[in-house]
């Protein structure tokens, strides 16, 4: 239950995309090391504490990208998030995608890599205003948010 | 998950495409249902199937489809940094000191797959991933 809940406030930072509850800060050691042992070859990190669960964020590059880890206060890996081009989306989503919104415009896409999935949060506009819609890798969509224009 | 490898091993062997095509409605039909957004769509004949080649999201895809309209496939090449985080990160892991070759994701009806092949001094190494988070080996083989 704790890692679901762990995940919506994950979820939940991405969706609101500016991280509202960050807070920059030095983690333990035992967080330190569990980084370490995901991305070994990475030597600068930013950390900061995202929403009120104790949820560790690793900001740093990667590939000439710039990325983001998430760890539990007891050191456990929970995932990725990275920002990507609409051309890097899955065959099927991006199929999906144009066929249930063929008018839209693909203004953002975040790509999100947890242990129990991978998921794609796709922000659209369309004349009657934006939505962000959660793709998985099968091109099953799910509307999560709506604002009108 | 089985049809998704056998013929992701008949695109990788066979997917010579030949000359320029015009292609039945049917077929077209298909296309344009799967595909609503296509752009710049070229079709050829390869060895068993037809195929498009188009952009789709400023990517550049090929689907294959026979010649009653049945979609096949769709396959798109990547670069490395194009592959989910979790695989890229794997790669660096376990075959740092390989290079890579050949790189291209394979969808199928509502399944898709990652192959890549690496080679190093020894060895040819085709791995496969369908969760876009783990690699498995698909097949090996000494130089």
């Amino acid at each position: 239950m704790k890692k679901i809940a762990l995940s919506l406030a994950i979820a939940a930072a991405i969706l609101s995309s500016g991280f509202t509850y960050a807070a920059e800060t030095n983690p333990s050691n035992f967080i330190k090391e569990a980084f370490s042992k995901e991305f070994a070859q990475i030597k600068e990190v930013k950390w900061d504490i995202v929403g009120k669960d104790g949820i560790y964020q690793a900001n740093f590059t990667f590939n000439n990208e710039s990325l983001q880890a998430f760890f539990t206060e007891d050191g456990e890996f929970l995932g990725t998030n990275r920002q990507i081009s609409k051309a890097q989306l899955p065959i099927l989503i991006a199929r999906e995608l144009n066929k249930a919104y063929p008018e839209a415009d693909i203004r953002a896409v975040f790509e999100y890599s947890m242990k129990d999935g991978l998921a794609y949060y796709v922000t659209l506009t369309t004349s009657k205003g934006a939505m962000v819609v959660k793709a998985t890798g099968n091109g099953e969509l799910t509307v999560r948010q709506r604002s009108k224009q | 998950m089985a049809g998704l490898v056998l013929a992701a091993i008949l695109f990788v062997n066979s997917a010579f495409a030949h000359k320029s095509e015009t292609v039945n409605e049917k077929v077209q039909a298909a296309f344009k249902q799967e595909f609503v957004q296509a752009k710049e769509v070229n079709w050829n004949r390869t060895d068993n199937y037809l195929k498009a080649v188009f952009k789709l999201n400023d990517a550049v895809l090929s689907a294959y489809y026979t010649e009653d309209g049945e979609l096949i496939g769709v396959m798109k090449n990547l670069l490395s940094t194009e592959l989910p985080i979790n695989l890229q990160t794997s790669l660096k892991k376990e075959y740092n000191d390989y290079w890579i070759t050949d790189l291209f994701e394979f969808a199928k009806q509502d399944a898709t797959g990652y192959f890549i092949t690496v080679e190093n001094a020894d060895q040819v190494i085709t791995l496969q991933s369908t969760d876009g988070f783990t690699w498995s080996t698909f097949r090996k083989a000494k130089k």
